[in-house]
């Protein structure tokens, strides 16, 4: 049986005022199943990093709802918010953003500290132990190569045992033999412990990780994918997309069926 | 998420600023008045009743000599006490090689004499020769080289007196016999009362309170300290206002530097703080963690500004008493008190500078933690914006309020207030002024400066806040300098050119190394001459304070011709003449008009005159508060001192003066005020410019390290290593030139309200005089530091080749 861990009704976004106004989400709803790995993509400006910031409770939406594991983000002030998005929420940033004075550990257990708790140190050895860097703890990010740095973001969004994990540009910012390892290990996630993903991206082979892909054209959703995702099956969708915006006539994409990895 | 380096600015501050306040308040807890070593020996000492208000450092109203031996006999009479013995104080000064010594000048006590009995209240013993006993006999002091049997000249008030030395002590003054000091000082202001073996002072004392009753003070133990010389205390007085005046400023400086540095800090962090905002830190949680390390940084820059004030405070304390702010008697005690309020002061001042930076802190948004390049958005916050606005309105009411004033001393104080609010509230605003002040520089940058200009121009329109933290130390600084010295000096020639007009004589004879003139010396020049006395006048009910006055004994005719402000509004004063005549001055007359009923004074031998007025004057007519013939003020006051002698054509001057023009008269009337004036003047702004200075550098420094990337990606653009310290000077010569050009608006729009006040006041137009050479001098600091705060670290980070060092994406 599967639930739905986040929803987004009715999402609108605007940014800037006068001429210079931006609709950055223009009425988007959809929800993200309970263990499950989702993809978003689109081209630039298309709104993806909004849907995410909002859905995470980053950024607040001007119109629309975001449910999380049952509780609705509007109606939470800026404490509660955040002490929602410390408990129930892990993100991983495109940068890596880890502190930069702090060890790998350090950086790990910091959102439990916040919280107040001091975890036990087999629960931070056994969430570095989890992304392969259990030998690493004590160096800090400057020590670090871009892989092992994302990989330690991934542990620290994973140590309050969240219910989401939002994921942006992952592997944005790193190799490619390093995406495939931070892409397998969210995909680990989800496949080993029911964990809920949802990953912004514009790289189509990252996406084919993903159980379900989203398609954003200019702050509207445009397109899904279920079922059969590979690289070269979101990128021939996004190649045809970029011919004919209006998504009408639509191939039978699920006919290309090739394993994903 | 403590770093120690970004911290070193406030740090540096807070302690600088603690071992300030830490000096300061030790030197004011440790200037308690002194018991004179000439009365130490006196257990109780009985003081005629005090006059005026505490600051006004007026003597008390003595008592006359039959009250006084009345007194000294009913006292003696009391259990307990051995003896007791009016002291009596007058003008005498020895004369060495003919003229007074060089080092009387300073010391009031070099020139004083008492009766001999009084050396038995500081228990003072003979080193050679035998007491005073007749007439022309003095005990000397034993510093002044003479031998018993010596003849030695005494100039007192008549004039040069010959004398005989019969004895030597080792005490500043001189000893005649009992009954010359009797003729001398008629009236005594202090009776001491030497105890029996084991009587309780205590207790002797409040026996002696009931004997005196409201006529006068007994005093036992410290409060004794209220018998220390006139000069004394009105010089602990100026040094007490320099040092709470400089522990306040720097207290307020303080505040301001680590706020600055502070603000700047978090503005720096802002990636990082929204990271730890996105993954979990309340706004709470950042507001806690800023203000920790304020007040970590607080507590540790306290404790050692604390240790460093505290070992500095001797030092201080001899420099005070070498330029005269202290009186030589001064000396440092360690007390508890000022030592525990300064430990308290770093953590506060530090609380209160973070406390801006924590508010700013917890409002950053988690988002920020994924914005890429440091780009400042709103510049400026409304709240800031109002608070500002409210800051200048409070300084330009205060501006209006020093230009209206009456009262010099209110005006200072207003003025004071008006640029502490000014400045606060220019600060508050930099950000909002920086851009449009950017602007208007820029036609000349952008037509000179090529390149360089495009980006010092834009680095200053984008960072506003940087820019504005980085000027608004100078702006502190330029506009503090400019109005204090500014405000000093002009008051100075105004007051100068006032004197001067209001003289219609060719020369002035001044007193020389002596306290003043002798009669004999003002016969000598046949001018006319001011002798002043004070004398005392009760307050008419239901106040029954003592009123102290200053009043000058003159010659009516020679005094009208010599000022020209003289104005008489009631009477006349050709009938200024014979024993018993007064004219007041518009306040000191008890009503408008001729009061028809007598005016009762008390003179300085304590005797009660019922006196005729005979004519009013208005308040400026007179350097004082009433006019008395000159034979009055001799019959009651047998010391006084003449102060000036007005003469037509330039004479030989007589023994113990000197002659001088009437506009160098009018410059050195108050000079030794000026000069300590001038000093804590220099002082306070030098306190100033040296926060400015660590300010300027402090945020200097941050930003360099901030912009290293920044500069990299120029170098790699094709800059050359020069072009790149070109850029830099440019950009802190332009942030300095911003904040003095600021600075100096702010001060020039309160120096010109205090010109109002001041022309107002002095009834003349006034120049407004600028102390150049000192702006230039602060000015030209703050420059200095802040080329070679940014031109170093530049320098450094430019060794190395650019494409060494990754310029992309920086960790967390």
């Amino acid at each position: 049986m599967t639930t739905d861990t986040v929803t987004l009704t009715g999402l609108r976004a605007v940014y800037g005022t006068g001429t210079r106004r931006v609709t950055a989400l223009d009425g988007v709803t959809t929800s993200f199943a309970s263990g499950t790995f989702t993809a978003v993509m689109g081209p630039s400006g298309s709104g993806k990093s909004t849907l995410l910031h909002c859905a995470a409770g980053l950024d607040r939406p001007a119109e629309g709802t975001v449910t999380i594991d049952g509780t609705s983000l509007n109606d939470l002030g800026e404490d509660a918010l955040t002490r929602l998005r410390r408990d129930r929420i892990g993100f991983v940033f495109q940068a890596f953003n880890l502190v930069s004075t702090l060890t790998a550990a350090q950086n790990v257990e910091l959102p439990l500290r916040l919280a107040g708790r001091r975890p036990p140190a087999r629960d931070v050895e056994a969430a570095l132990d989890a992304v392969g860097l259990a030998d690493r703890a004590r160096h800090r990010p400057s020590e670090l190569s871009g892989g092992e740095q994302q990989r330690v973001a991934v542990a620290r969004a994973l140590i309050t045992r969240p219910v989401v994990v939002f994921a942006d540009e992952p592997t944005g910012a790193l190799d490619s033999a390093a995406s495939r390892q931070v892409l397998r290990l969210l995909r680990g996630l989800v496949d080993d412990h029911g964990q809920t993903v949802v990953m912004v991206t514009h790289d189509p082979a990252a996406a084919a990780y993903a159980d379900r892909v989203l398609l954003l054209a200019d702050g509207r959703l445009a397109d899904e994918l279920t079922g059969g995702i590979t690289a070269a099956v979101v990128a021939a969708r996004i190649a045809e997309r970029d011919t004919d915006p209006t998504g009408i006539s639509r191939p039978a994409a699920d006919a290309a069926v090739e394993p994903s990895c | 998420m403590l770093s120690v380096r970004r911290s070193a600015g406030a740090f540096v501050a807070v302690a600088i600023g603690v071992a300030l306040v830490t000096a300061a308040t030790l030197l004011l807890a440790s200037g308690r008045p002194q018991v004179p070593d000439r009365l130490a020996r006196a257990a109780v000492v009985v003081q005629s009743p005090e006059a005026g208000r505490a600051d006004s450092f007026a003597p008390t109203r003595p008592w006359s000599a039959a009250r006084a031996t009345e007194l000294a006999g009913r006292l003696a009479g009391l259990p307990g006490v051995a003896a007791a013995i009016p002291d009596r104080t007058f003008y005498a000064q020895p004369l060495v090689d003919g003229r007074p010594p060089a080092s009387d000048g300073q010391r009031e006590d070099a020139h004083q004499g008492h009766g001999w009995s009084s050396a038995r209240l500081g228990g003072l013993r003979l080193t050679a020769g035998e007491p005073p006993r007749r007439p022309g006999e003095v005990v000397v002091d034993r510093a002044l080289g003479l031998r018993p049997g010596t003849p030695v000249t005494l100039l007192t008030a008549a004039g040069p007196e010959p004398y005989t030395v019969t004895g030597l002590l080792d005490a500043p003054g001189v000893h005649v016999a009992d009954d010359v000091a009797a003729t001398l000082a008629p009236g005594v202001r202090a009776i001491g009362l030497m105890l029996a073996a084991g009587a309780d002072p205590e207790r002797v004392g409040a026996e002696a309170r009931g004997v005196v009753g409201g006529d006068g003070r007994v005093l036992t133990g410290d409060r004794r300290g209220a018998l220390e010389p006139r000069g004394d205390a009105r010089t602990r007085w100026i040094g007490m206002q320099v040092l709470t005046a400089t522990a306040a400023l720097a207290g307020f400086v303080t505040v301001f530097v680590a706020a600055s540095t502070f603000a700047f800090t978090v503005a720096q962090r802002r990636r990082e703080l929204g990271l730890l905002r996105a993954v979990g830190a309340t706004p709470r949680q950042i507001r806690r963690m800023v203000h920790r390390e304020a007040l970590t940084v607080g507590g540790a820059a306290g404790l050692a500004g604390l240790l460093v004030g505290a070992a500095l405070t001797p030092a201080l304390g001899r420099v005070l008493v070498d330029v005269g702010l202290e009186p030589a008697t001064f000396r440092v005690r360690y007390v508890l008190w000022p030592l525990a309020a300064s430990l308290a002061v770093g953590p506060v001042v530090a609380l209160l500078a973070g406390w801006s930076a924590a508010r700013r802190a917890a409002r950053i948004p988690p988002l920020e933690a994924l914005r890429e390049a440091a780009v400042e958005q709103r510049p400026i916050g409304r709240l800031r914006v109002a608070a500002g606005a409210l800051l200048l309105a409070t300084g330009a009411a205060l501006s209006l309020g020093t230009a209206t004033s009456d009262d010099a001393r209110d005006g200072a104080t207003y003025a004071l207030y008006a640029v502490m609010a000014l400045v606060t509230g220019s600060t508050v605003l930099a950000p909002a002024i920086v851009g449009p002040a950017v602007r208007l520089l820029r036609s000349p940058v952008r037509r000179r400066g090529g390149a360089i200009g495009l980006l010092v121009r834009a680095g200053a329109l984008t960072a506003t806040r940087r820019t504005a933290s980085t000027a608004a130390p100078v702006l502190l600084t330029v506009a503090f300098a400019v109005l204090v010295s500014g405000m000093v000096l002009t008051t100075t020639a105004a007051y100068t050119a006032g004197r001067a007009d209001n003289v219609n004589a060719g020369w002035i004879i001044a007193p020389d190394r002596a306290p003043g003139l002798s009669d004999r010396a003002v016969a000598a020049t046949g001018g006319t001459a001011l002798l002043p006395t004070t004398v005392f006048v009760t307050e008419p009910e239901p106040s029954t304070g003592i009123r102290p006055l200053n009043a000058l004994g003159v010659d009516p005719a020679g005094f009208a011709e010599a000022n020209r402000v003289l104005d008489v509004v009631a009477g006349s004063l050709d009938d200024l003449r014979g024993d018993d005549t007064v004219a007041l001055t518009a306040s000191a007359a008890p009503a408008p008009g001729l009061p028809p009923e007598p005016y009762p004074v008390v003179f300085a031998d304590g005797e009660r005159v019922p006196l005729r007025v005979v004519a009013v004057v208005t308040d400026i007519s007179v350097p004082g508060d009433l006019l008395l013939p000159r034979a009055v003020v001799r019959a009651y006051d047998p010391s006084a001192l003449t102060s000036t002698v007005y003469v037509r054509d330039r004479v030989d001057p007589p023994l113990g003066a000197r002659i001088i023009d009437v506009p160098a008269w009018a410059a050195e009337a108050d000079r030794a005020e000026d000069r300590l004036v001038w000093l804590c003047t220099l002082l306070l702004i030098g306190v100033s410019a040296g926060y400015g200075a660590i300010a300027v550098a402090n945020t200097l420094l941050l930003a360099a390290a901030g912009r290293a990337a920044d500069l990299r990606l120029i170098r790699l653009a094709g800059a050359t290593r020069r072009q790149v310290l070109w850029l830099v000077t440019a950009e802190s010569a332009l942030v300095v030139l911003i904040g003095a050009v600021l600075g100096g608006a702010v001060a020039f729009a309160g120096l010109l309200s205090i010109r109002a006040g001041l022309a107002e006041q002095v009834g003349a137009t006034v120049d407004l005089v600028v102390p150049w050479p000192v702006i230039g001098a602060v000015v030209g600091l703050c420059l200095l530091l802040a080329v070679l705060a940014s031109v170093l670290p530049t320098w450094r980070l430019l060794r190395h080749r650019p494409a060494r060092s990754a310029v992309g994406i920086v960790a967390g």
